[in-house]
């Protein structure tokens, strides 16, 4: 082990550093959150102005935000490969600790979306699995936090100590709370593909849209979309569109790991607040005679059954009829 | 370089791609694709495609340099799809070109991804090169391309102002009941069945709408128009729709890129993309174009779908083309269009 390129991209930071024999050559550091992919290879361009000949590189292996994450990842493993020189993966978090002095804390990394990847140290180890959070809840445990990126510097160090081959990603199990940023906008037509793969998850067995058909929706220029989403993930999508003298709710879905956390009820709101905007008479909606979740909701939201008709989602599968009034 | 040897990235979607070219010989295509990780989403997923593109790059580079018996120290130049596409794939396959270019100090070339798709047409060594309409169609594309200069003059005549010819065939294999993938059973249940059975409409093709829309298209109409026909025609011949249909997309497609042809004053079409490889726009093409007197170019299927190849082989146009390279430290581009061919 003598010369190793040492680099980090998980976090906003992306940093480079060469060390030979445990002393470091060049560090160079850049704070842009979207341009690492732009800036890292520039920044071990230069870098190999001090030393060419490479016999290893030190890859940070997050946690982090993905996209950053994979540039690091894929350039350091394909530069060793051109170069004919093993890589070894190192944990961005561990890399972060080694330059605390602390005797017990806790080492953060931004997930974006208010949540935090973490481990906490004691005594210079890490005692907790890399995890991720809300920032309450690791705030909750009432330790220092530190919150820096990682150097490449101290992912060189590490590299005679560790060697990760994938990855940390960090996925949320579902025991996981729920964080409470749900985020409610206009739905656009990046979002068809979106919608539609959770469509077809949901309605699996009751002919789910077609991809098409929710790009002719979010196309349509009468019609009202709108999007949950969560960690910037859609968990759940309805829609409303006009019909004569009332509105029509098209779909009302959620995510079957997001439901109880009245996502509906902020759905139902907003479609009949844009209804009202119309100024037509009522709001109609079709729902399963079955659907026990949904029609307490809507007759709490002030919908009566006029109708029922049979068959209306296959054979065998009634559905209700609702109307709210909107003029009174 | 009159002969580069010239390694090729290509990641903008959910194919991760290495192809190497020699000059204009082929000399490995290898393809990694994570399509079956996204059946049960209907649609490509960023993040899995992301994350399966770093999964099976370092394998598939060094399967790449197998198949065509080379060693990395032997590339002379390397190639990248730098957009459009995915941003994270994209990101991908930019940043493991970036580090082979820097590892080796070897130019590295940001291409469109568009443009490569007819640019492939060039691995066959026997083709003399000249100014061509090319007809891109798959899944992602359908466009109409003005190829004046395969490295480095390509314009956008017309594209789809909604749909993709390719989605079009999956939506009505959907309505038929086909499996997915709609366009090779389109395909074979219209063998069965006569084109001339139903009359569906041909997007954009009246007087008024080639005012703007010459060379665009659009498919949506057409699907209703299925949609609406197989709701009020119980007992409808299935191969007729499907015959049908696809008639009124390959005789909408062929009816522009050749009349953009005979405008454009250029004796070649090149056919590219995923539904290139549908038999009845082959025929037809072949037939239509003998009678334009137009020369038509079909690339192998292998060749058609995203493939990195492809990259290889615009990237070696432009080796030998005396182009600059556009070195490390380059932003991929999701959106980009045919003014980038190459990234500078
Ligand atoms: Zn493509």
């Amino acid at each position: 082990m003598s010369v190793i390129l040492a680099i980090d991209t998980s976090t906003d930071r992306t940093s480079v550093a060469i060390v030979r024999d445990g002393k470091p050559l060049v560090e160079l550091n850049h704070d842009d959150p979207l341009a690492h992919g732009e800036i890292l290879p520039k920044l071990v361009k230069e870098a190999l102005l001090a030393e060419n000949k490479i016999d290893c590189v030190a890859i940070g292996m997050g946690p982090g935000p993905f996209t950053g994450l994979r540039v690091g990842i894929a350039f350091g493993q394909s530069f060793a490969l051109g170069r004919g020189i093993p890589w070894i993966g190192v944990s961005s978090l561990d890399a972060i600790a080694v330059n605390v002095g602390e005797e017990d804390f806790i080492v953060a990394i931004d997930a974006r979306r208010k949540e935090l990847f973490w481990a906490r140290y004691f005594e210079g180890k890490r005692i907790s699995e890399p995890a991720v959070n809300v920032h309450q809840i690791v705030e909750e445990l009432g330790v220092h936090i530190v919150r820096r990126p990682p150097t490449a510097l101290a992912i060189a160090e590490l590299a005679t100590t560790q060697n990760l081959r994938e990855p940390s990603y960090i996925r949320r199990p579902d025991a996981y709370p729920l964080p409470t940023g749900i985020n409610f906008r206009a739905a656009a037509m990046m979002d068809a593909v979106a919608l539609y793969g959770l469509e077809k998850e949901i309605y699996s067995s009751e002919d789910p849209w077609s991809l098409a058909q929710f790009k002719e929706e979010l196309a349509a220029k009468d019609r009202y979309y709108i999007v949950a989403e969560s960690e910037g993930k859609v968990v759940g999508y309805a829609g409303v569109m006009p019909a004569g003298d009332v509105t029509d709710i098209l779909t009302m879905t959620v995510d079957s790991h997001y439901r109880r956390k009245g996502i509906a009820r902020e759905f139902l709101k907003r479609l009949i607040d844009w209804s009202r905007n119309k100024k037509v008479e009522a709001i109609m909606l079709e729902v399963r005679v079955n659907n026990l979740e949904a029609i307490p909701l809507y007759e709490g939201n002030g919908f009566r059954t006029i109708s029922q008709r049979p068959d209306y989602y296959g054979p065998g599968k009634d559905a209700l009829v609702m109307r709210k009034e909107l003029r009174s | 370089m009159s002969e580069p040897l010239v390694l090729g990235i290509e990641t903008s979607c959910d194919e991760t791609a290495v192809g190497i070219v020699k000059g204009r010989k082929l000399l490995a295509n290898v393809i990694s694709s994570s399509v079956e990780e996204h059946a049960r989403f209907g649609g490509v997923v960023p993040e899995i495609a992301s994350r399966a593109h770093l999964e099976a790059m370092q394998q598939v580079i060094s399967a790449a340099l197998i198949e065509a018996k080379v060693s990395l120290q032997d590339i002379d130049a390397f190639g990248v799809t730098a957009g459009p596409g995915l941003i994270g794939a994209l990101l991908v396959g930019t940043s493991a070109a970036s580090g082979l270019a820097l590892a080796l100090d070897k130019p590295l070339f940001g291409v469109n991804h568009l443009s490569s798709h007819i640019a492939v047409d060039s691995l066959d060594e026997d083709r003399i090169l000249e100014p061509a309409i090319g007809l891109l169609v798959s899944g992602g594309h359908s466009s109409i391309l003005k190829v004046s200069n395969l490295a480095t003059n390509v314009e956008v005549l017309g594209a789809t102002i909604d749909d993709a010819a390719g989605e079009a065939f999956d939506k009505i294999a959907r309505l038929l009941e086909l499996d997915f993938p709609g366009g090779p059973a389109i395909d074979r249940l219209a063998q069965s069945g006569n084109p001339d059975a139903i009359t569906f409409p041909r997007g954009l093709t009246h007087a008024h709408d080639l005012q703007d829309h010459r060379y665009d298209f659009s498919f949506s109409g057409l699907k209703t128009a299925v949609s609406r026909y197989l709701k009020e025609t119980p007992g409808a011949v299935r191969a007729d729709v499907a015959a049908s249909f696809q008639e009124a997309v390959v005789d909408v497609l062929l009816t522009k890129a050749i009349s953009a042809a005979q405008a454009e004053g250029f004796e070649s079409l090149i056919i590219a993309g995923g539904v290139a490889a549908n038999s009845r726009l082959r025929t037809q093409a072949e037939q239509r174009c003998q009678e334009a007197k137009i020369r038509l170019r079909t690339p192998p299927k292998a060749l058609c779908t995203d493939n990195g190849a492809m990259v290889a082989a615009l990237t070696s146009l432009m080796v030998q083309a005396g182009e600059t390279p556009t070195g490390v430290g380059f932003s991929a581009d999701s959106s980009s269009g045919l003014e980038r061919l190459l990234w500078r």
